[in-house]
Parts: structure tokens; C-alpha cells; sequence
């Protein structure tokens, strides 16, 4: 009982140790992006807004320009950033910068002033007054500010969206190994003279489909929703999938463990454990046809 | 004091000459004036639009078309200056998935509007086919297109226009978006087809 317990305990420490060590590290090694933003004449561009976003993570921040029109962006995780200025009446900027563990870059942007945008006329004026310096405004063509105005909050909930369901693409790529695995090893698994190597080799190929699995899930449950935004198309046909592979894929491994046991025990698979591989096979079906929908056009 | 017979038919006559220029330099100023008016007046609409882009990717061919695009064109010296602007969130490619991770790499919800401005002689619009150079701005970024062809058939006082405009990703600094890993091309032709209506 106690050397029971004293494994527990280390498997507790272990754990502990290793989700708080990435975190650790990042605040040790965090990078610092500064820098001055300035126009083609050198002079210094206050409020201009400097946003970053991690390549790799999709993580973005953002910070104004003071009135020196210099801007510092601490504590951030090393790796390759894109960087976009972007300010009223200059074009926007944006590079790709590499930030080094405990350094500070310094990056410097220049912008370049864009042309003075056309005055808004109203529709009545702008036929006799028309000139070429007055030709027509987005304000002529009956669009509101609203319509105008982008929203970089909802612009940085699209990223955070698309990265989430990155992640969920890539491991639903991976998950499609183990699980072609398992369905491959369930012949000689499930059959009257099986082995017990093939049982457990069946047993772990399914256990990690599974771990997979519910990784993948999270990341597309977990994807941020876009207000006003209905399903269409074969994005519809991917999800309804979901209601048949995701309830299968909890069901599977219980009926598993259950002809497992009994397999072990000298036992024919008898009873609710007899429905293991069907309703793998409904599951794995449901699931190849949810990748499918997403990936060739029909 | 009073003035002689002669002096006074004298300025009559000047005055009925006088008043014989005035009435002429008026009908002048008359028939000349709505014809400056009309030439300085003339503007188009856009009436009917669709544009669609296409992307390619090894396993999809997918295009997205959007008829949300509102446009303007007003003429001066025989020079006409065109606007046209779509929301980038108006393009259906028949799947919402596919449309917001566009709307998401394209910028969209940051640079909501795809503009188009060109300039084109008034002259343009009685030609089959006319070269026009666009600049496109999109994504935050500004592309210039030089001597896109376009068709032009008139239908009575409306002229339909049709082209292709050979956009690329990279023209406004956007990353490939993926598919199975799998970039997609960087170019996007956009096809257009408008109905302009004089005004």
C-alpha cells in the first residue's frame, strides 16, 4: 500500500514538474520586441498601432506608439513573429522578425504616407463639381462608417479561431494513423486463437487513437465561435459527423475493456462487448467520412 | 435743353443693336451652356455585379463570388474616374468554414473592403475592348494592375464589362492558406462581370 502510494506521489511530482517547467521557461527566456515608428521624413508617428502574432502559436498582442513614436513589447515567447504597423493616412507595414531568447530586437518601421483620400461629396454634388481631384469616395458609393471601419478585435478572434482549428486539422490527420492501425490489428485481436500480444498491441493502438482523438475534439470545440455566422455547405456534413464518431469513440474503448477482460479471462466475448467492433466500424466510418467531407470537393 | 430728331433715331438704332447682341450672346450662352453641363454631369453606376475568385489546391478547385460590389464613376474632361468596392465578407464559396479562415488570412474583419480605382478616357466606353489599369487595394495592402483587358458590349444605355483581373496572393503580402497541409496557389484570378448604367 505504501510503495503504492510513493508511486502515485512521484507521478504527481513528475506531472507537476513537467507542466510547470514549459511555463518556467518561458518566463526566463522571454524575448522583448522595441523599436520607433517613424515617416519617410524621420519624424516620429504617435498612436500608430504595432500588433504581433506569434507564427507558430498564432498568439497576437498589440501596442500604440507614444508621442516619441517609440513602442516596447515585453515578455514575449521567443520564435518568429510577423509584425504589422498600420496608422491613419500611411500604409501599413508588416515583417517578419525572429525574437532570441533574453534579447531585445529592435525594430524600426518607416511608413510611407498614402495619398489624401478623396473628400466625401454627396451625390448630387459630385456630377457638376466633378473634377479629377474629386472623384468618387467610398461615402458616394452609400457606405456607412460601420461598414468602413475594420475591427481588429474581431479580426484577432478570426486568427484565434483559425489557429485552434489548425491544430484540430493536424491532429485529426495524426489520429487517422493509430486508428487505421487498430482497426487493422482488431482481426487478429478479436478472433478465437488470438494471443494476448495481439490483444494488448489492438488495445494500445486503440488507446492512443483515443487520447488523440479527444485532443482533436478539444481543439475544435474549444475554436472560438464567429457571431452571426451560420453553418454552410460541407462544414455541416463534417459536424453532423461528429454525432455519430464522437459519443462512438467514448463507447468503443468501454465495450473494448470489457471484451478485453474477458478475452483475458478465457472467456468468449459475450453480452454488450460482443457490439466493440461494430461500433468501432460505425465510428471509424463516421470519422473518414467527416475528413472526407472537409478535404474533396463532391 | 433738348436733343435733336437725328440724335435721337441715332440712339435708337444703337440701342436696337445693342440690344440685338445681348439677345444674341444670350441664345449663344443658352445653347452652349447644357451641353458643358451634360459633358461636366455625365456619371456611371454599377447596376449588376459578380465577381468571383478562384483558388487552386491539389485536392479542391474552389470559387468564391460575391454581387455585393457598389461603384461609381464620374466623368470630367473627358477623363472618367472609377470606384468600386466589395466587403470581403460578401464572397460565398458555399462553405461558412471555408469563407471565415478567407475572411482570417485575407484580413478581412481588420480591412473590410476590397476597393478598385481606375481612370479611363470617356471615350473608352464606345471601345470592344479597353485596357485599364486598376489599383487594388485589399488586405491592408495596394496592388496595381496594368492594362487589364476587359470586354465591353453596350445594351442600350447600360455597358456591360467583363475581365479577369490576375491577382496573387503575394501582391498583398497574404500567406497561402493550407489545406491538409497543403498550400494553395498563389495566384487568385478574379473574374469580373458588371453592368454600368449611365446617369
Amino acid at each position: 500500500m505504501r510503495e503504492r502510494m510513493a508511486k502515485l506521489a512521484a507521478c504527481a511530482v513528475l506531472m507537476i514538474f513537467s507542466l510547470a517547467t514549459p511555463a518556467l521557461r518561458a518566463q526566463e527566456a522571454a524575448a522583448t520586441l522595441s523599436g520607433r515608428v517613424a515617416d519617410s521624413s524621420g519624424a516620429a508617428v504617435p498612436n500608430a498601432k504595432v500588433s504581433i502574432r506569434n507564427l507558430e502559436t498564432g498568439q497576437a498582442a498589440d501596442i500604440q506608439t507614444d508621442r516619441t513614436g517609440t513602442f516596447n513589447l515585453p515578455k514575449l515567447v521567443p520564435g518568429d513573429y510577423e509584425v504589422t504597423v498600420s496608422v491613419q493616412g500611411f500604409a501599413v507595414k508588416a515583417d517578419k522578425v525572429t525574437l532570441t531568447a533574453g534579447a531585445t530586437l529592435t525594430y524600426n518601421a518607416t511608413l510611407t504616407a498614402l495619398p489624401a483620400e478623396p473628400q466625401p461629396q454627396s451625390p448630387a454634388s459630385s456630377g457638376a463639381n466633378a473634377s479629377p481631384g474629386n472623384a468618387p469616395s467610398l461615402q458616394d458609393l452609400g457606405f456607412s462608417p460601420a461598414e468602413i471601419k475594420g475591427s481588429p478585435k474581431e479580426q484577432a478572434l478570426l486568427e484565434r479561431r483559425t489557429h485552434m482549428l489548425k491544430i484540430h486539422q493536424r491532429l485529426g490527420l495524426i489520429t487517422t494513423l493509430p486508428m487505421i492501425a487498430s482497426v487493422a490489428t482488431s482481426i487478429n485481436a478479436g478472433g478465437r486463437d488470438t494471443s494476448n500480444t495481439d490483444r494488448t498491441v489492438h488495445m494500445i493502438l486503440g488507446s492512443a487513437t483515443a487520447d488523440l482523438y479527444f485532443t482533436t475534439a478539444y481543439f475544435a470545440i474549444r475554436a472560438p465561435r464567429v457571431p452571426g455566422t451560420r453553418s454552410r455547405g460541407p462544414i455541416r456534413f463534417h459536424k453532423a459527423m461528429a454525432w455519430i464518431h464522437g459519443p462512438g469513440m467514448i463507447l468503443t474503448p468501454i465495450l473494448g475493456a470489457l471484451a478485453y477482460s474477458q478475452k483475458n479471462n478465457g472467456e468468449r466475448v459475450h453480452g454488450i462487448a460482443k457490439a466493440h467492433g461494430p461500433v468501432a466500424i460505425v465510428t471509424a466510418g463516421a470519422f473518414g467520412a467527416a475528413l472526407l467531407s472537409v478535404s474533396l470537393k463532391f | 435743353m433738348s436733343m435733336p430728331i437725328d440724335a435721337w433715331t441715332k440712339a435708337a438704332v444703337n440701342a436696337k443693336q445693342n440690344a440685338q447682341c445681348l439677345a444674341v450672346l444670350f441664345l449663344s450662352l443658352f445653347l452652349a451652356l447644357p451641353q458643358r453641363l451634360v459633358a461636366a454631369e455625365e456619371q456611371w453606376i454599377l447596376d449588376q455585379s459578380t465577381l468571383t475568385y478562384h483558388v487552386s489546391h491539389p485536392l479542391h478547385q474552389t470559387e468564391g463570388v460575391s454581387h455585393a460590389a457598389r461603384g461609381k464613376g464620374v466623368c470630367h474632361e473627358e477623363q472618367c474616374d472609377f470606384l468600386i468596392a466589395v466587403p470581403v465578407k460578401s464572397f460565398d464559396s458555399g462553405d461558412s468554414n471555408r469563407d471565415l479562415h478567407m475572411l482570417e488570412v485575407t484580413k478581412g474583419a481588420e480591412f473590410p473592403l476590397v476597393t478598385v480605382r481606375t481612370r479611363l478616357p470617356e471615350s473608352d466606353s464606345k471601345s470592344a475592348t479597353i485596357h485599364a489599369d486598376l489599383e487594388v487595394q485589399f488586405a491592408g495592402q495596394t496592388a496595381c494592375y496594368k492594362q487589364v483587358p476587359f470586354q465591353l458590349t453596350p445594351q442600350g444605355s447600360e455597358i456591360k464589362i467583363a475581365g479577369t483581373i490576375p491577382a496573387t496572393l503575394s501582391d498583398f503580402k497574404i500567406g497561402p492558406p493550407t489545406l491538409l497541409t497543403l498550400p494553395v496557389k498563389n495566384e487568385i484570378p478574379i473574374r469580373v462581370e458588371m453592368t454600368w448604367r449611365r446617369q
